[in-house]
């Protein structure tokens, strides 16, 4: 063996080594469709709600959304590794819902639930979740949907009516439906671009 | 003149290259998720991790889920040292080369 031929064997070993590495963490970017799952969800919810049923509009949508996430993801995630990653922004997501979950059940069961801290709540933990994941995957675009869900929480603490329901319902269209859709085309382009995988042999 | 690094056998082998990569950014992978990823086949990908997992790179972990039997696998400590010490030793020979 030449000692060009070598160069670019070797050449070829490192180029193996990063494309594998960018092969495993790959598998942790299929996560848009929450985000529109999730948009819908608040939709029905506040539209239900809306119809006369408030009691049970919350606490009812929000189960099922949890539910229908839970079987969707260990679908997706069947045979497919966890990166620490992956991990890491999974977490914060489970924590913020379970905080969401136990301060509004208990305003509510409790009888101290208004719209006005409803709204600040629900836009203050999104901001957190957003702001958090969109720090460790360095995503410019996730920190602007923090900085709206943040927005909204002190205009939630001073608007008034329907103005409040108006910059809600926008806030969720925004950083959830048109947020989530981008993101799915987002992995989509990166899957085709990425479609084709060299066999290796030893 | 500085000496040039050997390049570690159990790690130059391309596959085996290819699972401590894989291996490296993953908590734990399944066995048939390393075989998507690679296109190796059954005998081969069970034969090169069976290398790894001799050398003390990978650990394995077999499990049932749904009475399906599931084998993980997972870089060890000393794995990831390889892996560094190959890509290290990897820069300096091409640094030589060029």
């Amino acid at each position: 063996m030449n000692a060009r031929t070598e160069e670019q064997e070797l050449k070829d070993r490192l180029s193996l080594i990063e494309t594998m590495i960018a092969e495993g963490r790959r598998t942790t970017e299929s996560w848009g469709w929450t985000f529109v799952l999730w948009g819908v969800a608040y939709y029905v919810a506040i539209l239900w709600a809306a119809l006369g049923h408030s009691y049970l509009a919350w606490p009812v949508t929000m189960i099922a959304a949890c539910m229908a996430t839970g079987v969707v993801v260990s679908l997706k995630t069947r045979n497919q590794p966890s990166t620490k990653m992956g991990h890491a922004i999974g977490s914060i997501w489970a924590a913020v819902g379970i905080s969401m979950f136990l301060l509004f059940l208990s305003l509510g069961i409790s009888g101290r639930m208004d719209q006005h801290i409803m709204m600040a709540g629900v836009s203050s933990m999104l901001g957190i979740a957003n702001a958090a994941s969109s720090m460790i995957l360095k995503w410019r675009m996730q920190f602007a949907c923090a900085l709206v869900w943040w927005a909204l929480t002190v205009f939630a603490c001073f608007g008034k009516g329907n103005a409040l329901t108006v910059a809600f319902l926008a806030a969720i269209f925004f950083c959830q439906i048109v947020f989530g859709t981008y993101s799915m085309i987002r992995e989509s382009r990166r899957r085709r671009q990425k479609g084709s995988q060299a066999a290796i042999h030893a | 003149m500085p000496e040039l690094p050997e390049l570690n056998p159990v790690i130059h082998g391309k596959l085996r290259l290819a699972l401590l990569s894989l291996l490296v950014s993953v908590e734990e992978a399944e066995f048939t998720w390393l075989r998507a990823k690679t296109g190796s086949t059954d005998g081969n990908l069970g034969a090169q991790l069976l290398k790894l997992e001799e050398a003390g790179y990978v650990t394995v972990e077999k499990r049932f889920v749904q009475r399906k039997p599931q084998t993980l696998y997972r870089i060890s400590e000393a794995g990831r040292t390889a892996l560094s010490e190959y890509v290290q030793a990897l820069k300096q020979l091409l640094g030589g080369a060029m």
